[in-house]
């Protein structure tokens, strides 16, 4: 039973192997449906991370001499603040949703359709994971041996990948956490992540909401001196008919000059930045310091 | 597509021009209007470069000589640099002509959409969102 349940481990890895080993060769399209149908097979984020590192035979440590240049200050090449950069213009997200979180997506494009939109962010609270993909402003890969750090502008929000061997804590000792417990292991020029004990959230504004349940499978590669791609797998049994992929690309910034710098990001720093949830759901300043109107009111609402 | 292709449409993209959602990183911009923009004239009071969210505030005068403070909003520091919008362009008393799309609820406040200082300058926030 053991042989037979190892022979069929090898075979799924070795198919996995096959199937990643060849998507270089394809065209975007036909990438995007193998690299679905990838994930498909595999019934957890658990099940495709273990595939992904038989096929590398377990993965190889860094060696302080020999570190993939992620250097530069790097930011979102596409896709603007919508998770699927493939999103079609004007279309809905690609994701399949189960019943009821299609209907809170439908309700959220509704009522943002009305003027009435809330985001979770806006009282300065982290975005979280997998939503920290999407953020559009200044990124930092930082790779050393034991360990990545992804590090994104907005809030100081880092990423730790820990590459060193270590597997994720107990189940029994796993609480929810914006951006999880994330660890990984080199295939070569790729670096393949798992992320799990995340809290839930939502991809982006007029995106979905995934569950604290949510688990993430990425292959980070730099494919050229300007740009890193990365395939992720998002699987959310409660949210998601099937596991979502999607390509997400980060380009380096020309930065000849020598100016961009990513500083320390105070969310709180002015006062006009603040806003609150209104009674019927939406977004408003809270104070200004320029106008006497709302100088005389104290405040508002 | 083959390898070279695929690499090289890659190496494009990185360098093509990425328009992005108007909307607030930090907050949704529900509360001000969508399409409808203003512009008015006035001179600097103050540059509030910061996190999240910068603020150009401009005195503008009215014909009756009264004045009003108005604040435009953009992205913070790091997103203004990349658009070439840095504290030293806009020092207290800059003569300045500001289009934004202003609150729905008559607030003196707008996205800043387009500044023109008195010399012809033009600064555009979300130039700092291009990939180059």
């Amino acid at each position: 039973m053991r042989t037979k349940l190892l022979i069929a481990t090898m075979a799924l890895a070795g198919a996995t192997a096959l199937l990643v080993s060849t998507i270089d060769a394809q065209d975007p399209g036909e990438t995007r449906q193998r690299m679905a149908d990838l994930g498909r097979q595999h019934k957890t984020a658990t099940d495709l991370y273990e595939a992904l590192k038989a096929d590398a035979n377990g993965g190889r440590r860094l060696i302080p001499a020999r570190l993939p240049d992620w250097t530069g200050v790097y930011t979102r090449a596409r896709g603007g603040i919508t998770y699927d950069p493939d999103q079609p213009r004007g279309g809905p997200p690609t994701a399949k949703l189960t019943p009821e979180y299609q209907a809170r997506l439908t309700r959220r494009i509704e009522m943002a359709d009305k003027g009435v939109e809330w985001d979770p962010i806006s009282t300065c609270a982290p975005p979280g994971h997998p939503r920290w993909l999407t953020e559009p402003f200044l990124k930092e890969f930082i790779v050393t041996p034991d360990q990545t750090w992804l590090v994104n502008e907005m809030v100081n929000d880092i990423r730790r990948i820990y590459t060193d061997g270590r597997d994720h804590p107990p189940e029994a000792d796993r609480y929810p956490l914006y951006n999880g417990d994330s660890i990984g292991f080199w295939d070569g020029d790729r670096l393949v992540i798992h992320t799990n004990q995340l809290r839930s959230g939502i991809y982006q504004r007029r995106n979905p909401d995934y569950t604290d349940q949510v688990e993430t499978v990425e292959i980070w590669r730099k494919v050229n001196p300007k740009l890193i791609e990365v395939d992720v797998w998002v699987y959310d049994p409660p949210a998601l008919v099937e596991p979502w992929y999607t390509k997400q690309s980060y380009a380096k910034l020309d930065d000849q000059g020598k100016s961009l710098r990513i500083r320390y990001w105070h969310c709180g720093e002015n006062e006009n930045n603040s806003v609150v949830q209104t009674e019927g759901g939406s977004t408003q300043f809270r104070d200004f310091t320029f106008t006497d109107q709302d100088n005389a009111q104290g405040g508002r609402p | 597509m083959t390898v070279n292709r695929r690499v090289l449409a890659a190496v494009l993209a990185a360098f093509i021009v990425v328009a992005v959602a108007t909307t607030n990183a930090h907050h949704s911009a529900t509360m001000f209007e969508q399409t409808k923009t203003i512009t008015v004239e006035g001179v600097v009071k103050e540059f509030q470069y910061s996190n999240p969210h910068s603020w150009l505030l401009v005195d503008v005068k009215d014909k009756a000589g009264k004045v009003t403070t108005w604040g435009f909003e953009a992205e913070g520091p790091s997103t203004l640099q990349r658009a070439g919008i840095r504290p030293s362009e806009f020092p207290v008393g800059t003569k300045v002509t500001m289009t934004g799309r202003p609150m729905k609820d008559g607030t003196p406040a707008a996205i800043w959409v387009l500044a023109v200082r008195g010399d012809g300058k033009r600064f555009d926030p979300r130039e700092g969102f291009q990939v180059k």
